[in-house]
């Protein structure tokens, strides 16, 4: 296991008792991590699309960049938050979770791409803004980060199949069975 | 309720229903897709009401952003119904017995009803536009958005029907 009094401590931690006690902390914040991830994979769609052409290329790019990240800013901060809480709650469970795992290497590739996207590719704009395809660069980065972010969500939801919980089953729970 | 719990556990009987519980990945990967439309669903009709509230797109006319969206709107909701359909049949239990999901059916039916007039208010109000949209159109930009956002919740909050409804839940 990856640093495991770190993960012992954020387990312990205030917030993460919070999550594990507070009846209506789980569904609220996984509600608003579901919310702003999607949020976050639409308004990069939409940037995504454009580098591809779709519908067209009239609308400047970078346009369409400044308009849309602020939003995908601020919606992937309270994604992370949420997210954290969530991960506080079980930690344990989550850093040995296969799904998890592979989630948080999307994200980094997704990462990777828009810096390699933004700091190579996007420097002479000046040329494609409007008007013109995007260059061949662009276009690659635009259809992984929409393959990438496409996996994020399918290995998010495929966290809650197969993580289990943290805690101890009763002895004898109740069961009323409703045939 | 009553009635619904039957009818549930008669669909949970159905080869339909036992066909889409017997692959463990099935329901997984219709819930991950039933999420992704949610992003091109919500962010869709955002952008919509954005450019109405004035706050972006600005440099194209209402009309031009309706058109960009609202196609991708209408068939992510077609999308979300065929997998939200496949959820229930392969999950019915789950969700016939949630206060949630009947909330969210009555609040998607709000929603369509609302877009899908918002949409033709919108025409009318465009027609005599000097640039500004009436405070009717904002404040129906921000409810259509609100209602949406509702919707959301209440999709998540099936998971936990009885942590969110307490006594009121069928499952406490």
């Amino acid at each position: 296991m990856i640093f495991p009094a770190l993960i012992e401590a954020i387990q312990a931690s205030a917030p993460a008792q919070w999550m594990r006690t507070s009846l209506a902390a789980m569904p609220v914040i996984e509600a608003i991590h579901v919310l702003a991830g999607a949020t976050v994979f639409g308004t990069i769609l939409i940037v995504d699309l454009r580098l591809l052409g779709i519908p067209d290329t009239r609308r400047p790019v970078t346009r369409v960049c400044s308009e849309m990240l602020r939003i995908t800013w601020i919606a992937f901060c309270v994604s992370l938050i949420c997210g954290a809480l969530m991960f506080s709650a079980n930690a344990h469970t989550y850093v040995g979770n296969t799904a998890f795992r592979l989630k948080m290497l999307a994200l980094l590739g997704a990462g990777v791409n828009m810096a390699l996207f933004h700091g190579i590719t996007f420097r002479n704009v000046g040329a494609w803004d409007q008007n013109a395809p995007v260059p061949l660069a662009g276009r690659i980065a635009g259809a992984t980060s929409i393959l990438l972010w496409v996996c994020v969500i399918f290995l998010a939801r495929w966290i809650g199949f197969t993580k289990g919980f943290d805690f101890q089953v009763p002895v004898n729970p109740h069961i009323d069975f409703q045939f | 309720m009553q009635g619904s719990h039957s009818f549930a556990s008669w669909l949970s009987g159905t080869p339909a229903s036992l066909s889409i519980k017997s692959v463990s990945w099935v329901i997984p990967l219709v819930q991950s897709v039933h999420i992704v439309m949610i992003g091109v669903v919500f962010v869709s009709c955002l952008m919509i009401a954005l450019r109405v509230l004035g706050v972006m797109r600005t440099d194209q006319p209402v009309g031009a952003v309706w058109r960009r969206f609202a196609p991708w709107m209408w068939s992510g909701l077609v999308v979300m119904a065929a997998t939200g359909l496949t959820l229930v049949v392969g999950e019915p239990e789950r969700e016939f017995d949630a206060v949630s999901f009947w909330v969210k059916m009555l609040l998607i039916a709000v929603g369509v009803g609302g877009t899908a007039l918002y949409g033709r208010s919108l025409k009318a109000a465009a027609a005599g536009a000097t640039g500004e949209f009436p405070v009717s159109s904002k404040a129906a930009s921000i409810l259509v958005v609100v209602v949406w956002l509702a919707v959301i919740f209440f999709g998540r909050a099936i998971a936990y029907d009885k942590q969110v409804w307490g006594a009121l839940s069928p499952h406490a």
